[in-house]
């Protein structure tokens, strides 16, 4: 392929997306050079390029992911054509693309996402590829297996946790809140005019569920049956931080770079948000932040939180070679080296524990996200595809006992219902 | 030109007639077919579907007859979102129809800048809602907001809950709503303005009519009939607004702005439900055309023709 | 004086736009009434990549008047002037074609499109971002046209004038107000749309400014000035056309003609 070719090289390449034969070419007349799938990147059985599609459209991730990307597809001899495209339409186009069978090669895919999609046959099972899975964190692994079997890996994890303000909590004389007495005490400590206490993203969305599910599991609830006690006790601490100011009514509308824009703009003294936001803090000016694990009910007891991050997975397609070459990507994305260097990057945790570990006393202001992510759980660990329904009952439930419709043991009764009505 | 005898005073045989007449709408109405035809139809085939993420890879999607439709109507939150889709509606129309005739008729006269404001008030749509919907969602911030940041500066009131209180935040999404739609009739309705001949004015002004007799007697009934599109498609198009209401609350708090439109969404994109979804948006597009049939027959009844 | 205190509220959030994309990084919450101290950060990011979707989005919004307009001025003349039957169910057709949630549309236009090659294409994005035009230039081209005196038309007939000439020369510059109207909106639908974007674009070859704006915004950005400041940018030279467009419609251009 000469590359002056290339644009229409390009263009055929998406459209025969994972190299289909030539025919189509023919019939639509598209005035591109009819040389065969060289465009689609293999010429007679040989791979010289991959696909790979992820969700990492802003800066400096999208770079970072792309550069991994390229080295690891040296290291295999291929070379990898990234696509990103946001969060939000990366399920409705995985779907498109599998339903006309133009799945990339290579998937990122957010990790409460992939049981739904191995579901629909979509994905190769990794076990046939001998990749080396272990020494990875027990959450991860269990968001990435569906029936049994291993379809995606993850390089890099993440969880959330408390971040606060050191200046405040220093000038009210107030010690980081351990419990959730101690929480409620120190936010009401801590809330003056123009500032709350305490703030967290309580938004009638998954973000919502997911700031909630630390509260839920570490006081002993569960997603498989949400009217319950422990539950109940869990939401009944957001009421009441809402109810007694120490937590802006506003929650209700935040989402996550809401809440940490409130933390950099002095309005919040705390806040529960996750890693990612580290480069946001440590960009304004004058911030002195600390970060700590999310309180428990109780003194001793330890937190559950849930665990984030993306997976890497390897869509069916027509050509084995194709898959063979974008395993190798995945497997050589997952070694330790590269999620090491990839951790310090973003901000992340790496994913297999002793790799983890040594980050930890190499970043410090990353120790409250490494030990919260061993006990981390996955949202699909226990009801697999049939999560989505209990977080969108849980958000309904936050939703209704902040705004005062329900109360909490109403607002759980009902969310029960939602999770599971088929 | 007009040498030749000729059956017809325009010069074509009679059967040509209709075929000619026919010939200037076949273009557009091939066109409708192709974009709307077949996702219509593709639409209402999938909601007798029970179709899934799993369909989309595998294409089996077996029929299951009326039970996505018993299913999406007998679920508790669809009265609810019903009602919200008619309070957004009307409050809507009301807001972007007054208003927008307001500016038309303000425009109407003509006085400097006239013309560069008529072109400013066109900006709140040309800027893309998904940012000018969080752009909203700041200054509707309850604690931080520049509105309730001037309620407070005028000692008009403590600090309105815009976004987080049940009401407020369905009044707040049909504001902005409101806001969108105004460019939309003040260009149509002040495009009607202009063809209404200036000598019925004139006349008018010499029967010594004031300008709400002008208004009611002359300027109405000739711009009924731009009227009566402005608010068919202002109903049609407010009933199925998603991105105002999915990026300033979400459908929240706690539903308060669920309205079909976004209840079909979620239904179809966060629980992948698609069969369910596009039950719902088949119960949308016949919401709309009661509403339309209802409203253009008391129309022509109104004007006997 | 109402009228201007009413704009002025109207353009308000738009000068907030303005006002967000002059302040420095991360601070959305503490700006002020004024940007004090501009800061010119965000247009820079802005324009460092976004150059080429505005040309993009002006081709695609351009080729979607062109389309519209021919495809609906003459659909709109018959059904407002010609005593064809069926005329009531062909509008009624229009009006569900209006009904319809757009997502419908794009998810049925993607699999379709993956057959015909025409993902990441600009006719392709044409096509489908007219089909917000269309339906709505025949709808409101209809209700102007209506309003053209029959005896007009018949005087050209009997003249001898042939049905196309009679359009041309008589029936479009009467309905240049009708025209520049549709033309000003099927602009707009096709500037502003988003979904239609997302759905049938696959690389970056093709990409509006609106998924310039949606890939900015992302899921954690701090980064509003360069979100707001594209915004400004991206409105600039469609605002420019807009002021131009507008002065071509000359004050009741019809009315003349109706004496």
């Amino acid at each position: 392929m000469s590359s002056p070719a290339r644009p229409s090289a390009r263009r055929i390449a998406a459209r025969l997306g994972t190299g289909l034969v030539a025919l189509g070419l023919v019939a639509t007349g598209c005035g591109g050079p009819t040389g065969g799938a060289a465009g689609a990147g293999s010429a007679a059985g040989r791979v010289t390029s991959i696909t790979a599609l992820d969700y990492y459209t802003d800066e400096p991730e999208h770079t970072q992911w792309g550069e991994l990307l390229t080295t690891c597809g040296k290291t295999v001899g291929v070379s990898v054509e990234q696509t990103s495209v946001p969060g939000p339409s990366l399920i409705p186009k995985v779907l498109q693309q599998a339903s006309s069978r133009t799945l990339p090669d290579l998937l990122m895919l957010d990790n409460p996402d992939l049981q739904q999609i191995a579901q629909t046959g979509a994905l190769n099972p990794l076990d046939q590829y001998g990749i080396d899975s272990s020494g990875f964190a027990k959450g991860i692994l269990s968001a990435s297996t569906y029936q049994g079997k291993l379809y995606g890996l993850a390089p890099n994890v993440n969880t959330i946790a408390l971040f606060y303000n050191k200046d405040m909590l220093s000038e009210a004389g107030v010690a980081v809140p351990r419990t959730w007495e101690e929480l409620k005490a120190a936010a009401a400590r801590l809330t003056r005019p123009g500032r709350y206490g305490m703030a967290v993203d309580a938004n009638a969305t998954f973000e919502g569920t997911w700031q909630f599910l630390p509260f839920l599991w570490s006081n002993g609830g569960d997603e498989t049956q949400l009217d319950t006690p422990q539950a109940e006790q869990a939401l009944q601490l957001w009421v009441d931080l809402v109810e007694s100011g120490s937590m802006s009514k506003s929650v209700l509308n935040w989402n996550q770079s809401d809440v940490s824009a409130q933390f950099v703009a002095r309005r919040t003294a705390m806040m529960i948000n996750g890693p990612w936001q580290i480069s946001a803090l440590n960009a304004a000016p004058g911030l002195h932040w600390g970060v700590a694990t999310i309180p428990v009910p109780q003194a001793g007891q330890t937190a559950v939180t849930p665990l984030g991050g993306e997976v890497w997975t390897v869509p069916q397609s027509a050509s084995k070679v194709r898959q063979q070459k974008a395993a190798q990507v995945l497997a050589c994305l997952n070694d330790s080296t590269n999620m090491l260097a990839l951790a310090k990057e973003r901000s992340t945790v790496p994913s297999r524990s002793a790799v983890a570990s040594k980050y930890a006393e190499q970043e410090p202001s990353m120790a409250a996200f490494v030990n919260s992510v061993e006990a981390a759980r996955a949202r699909t660990g226990e009801l697999g595809v049939k999560w989505p329904k209990a977080a969108i009952g849980i958000y309904t439930a936050i939703q209704s006992a902040l705004t005062d419709q329900q109360t909490p043991e109403e607002a759980l009764k009902h969310a029960q219902q939602i999770a599971t009505d088929s | 030109m007009r040498s030749r005898s000729r059956p017809t005073p325009d010069g074509t045989p009679r059967f040509w007639e209709p075929l000619a007449q026919w010939l200037f709408i076949v273009p557009a109405a091939t066109y409708l077919l192709l974009f709307f035809g077949y996702p219509i139809a593709k639409n209402i085939v999938m909601s007798f579907q029970q179709y899934t993420i799993t369909t989309f890879y595998t294409g089996a999607a077996p029929f299951v007859g009326l039970r996505n439709y018993s299913e999406i109507l007998s679920s508790d939150l669809f009265s609810k979102a019903l009602l919200t889709t008619v309070l957004f509606t009307a409050g809507s129309i009301l807001g972007q129809f007054v208003l927008g005739l307001a500016f038309a008729l303000f425009f109407q006269r003509s006085f400097p800048l006239g013309r560069v404001m008529r072109s400013l008030l066109l900006l709140p749509w040309l800027l893309p809602l998904v940012a000018s919907a969080t752009t909203w969602r700041w200054m509707l911030d309850a604690d931080s907001g520049v509105v309730n940041g001037a309620l407070r500066d005028l000692h008009l009131s403590s600090g309105v809950p815009w976004l987080t209180g049940t009401s407020q935040a369905l009044v707040s999404v049909t504001l902005i709503n409101v806001w969108v739609g105004i460019p939309f009739n003040t260009t149509i309705l002040y495009g009607g303005l202009q063809d209404v001949p200036t000598h019925l004015y004139e006349a008018a002004k010499l029967d010594g009519a004031g300008p709400v007799t002008t208004f009611r007697y002359v300027t109405w009934p000739l711009l009924r009939p731009v009227v009566s599109v402005v608010l068919v498609l202002d109903v049609v198009y407010t009933v199925k607004v998603l991105d105002i209401i999915l990026t300033v609350t979400g459908g929240g708090p706690a539903n308060a702005t669920e309205t079909i439109a976004t209840q079909s969404y979620e239904l179809s994109f966060q629980q992948f439900e698609f069969g369910r979804g596009a039950a719902m948006s088949t119960v949308l597009i016949v919401i709309s055309l009661a509403f339309a049939l209802v409203y253009l027959r008391a129309n022509r009844r109104a004007q006997n023709v | 004086m109402i009228g201007i205190i009413l704009l002025a509220l109207m353009l308000f959030p738009v000068y907030w736009m303005v006002n967000a994309s002059l302040q420095p990084t991360g601070n959305t919450l503490r700006g002020g009434w004024f940007p004090t101290h501009p800061d010119f950060s965000g247009y820079v990011t802005a324009l460092r990549d976004q150059g080429r979707s505005l040309v993009t989005s002006l081709v695609i919004a351009l080729g979607s008047v062109v389309l519209s307009l021919g495809l609906a001025a003459p659909a709109a003349y018959a059904l407002a002037q010609f005593p064809i039957r069926g005329t009531k169910f062909v509008l009624l057709g229009i009006l569900i074609t209006q009904m319809v949630p757009s997502i419908v549309v794009a998810n049925a236009l993607y699999s379709a499109y993956n057959d015909l090659g025409l993902l990441n294409s600009y006719l392709g994005l044409i096509l489908a971002d007219s089909t917000a035009g269309v339906p709505f230039a025949i709808i409101i081209m209809r209700s102007f046209m209506q309003s053209i005196p029959r005896e007009i038309i018949e005087a050209a007939r009997v003249d001898g004038a042939g049905r196309l000439r009679v359009f041309r020369a008589v029936v479009l510059p009467m309905s240049v107000n009708a025209l520049i109207t549709a033309g000003l909106f099927t602009f707009l639908f096709a500037w502003s749309d988003l979904l239609f974007a997302l759905t049938l674009t696959t690389t970056e070859t093709v990409r509006p400014v609106t998924v310039g704006i949606y890939q900015y915004i992302g899921a954690q950005t701090d980064q509003w000035n360069a979100v707001m400041a594209t915004v400004v940018l991206a409105s600039v030279p469609a605002a420019v056309l807009l002021v131009v467009a507008q002065r071509h419609v000359a004050a009741g251009a019809t009315s003349g003609s109706l004496k």
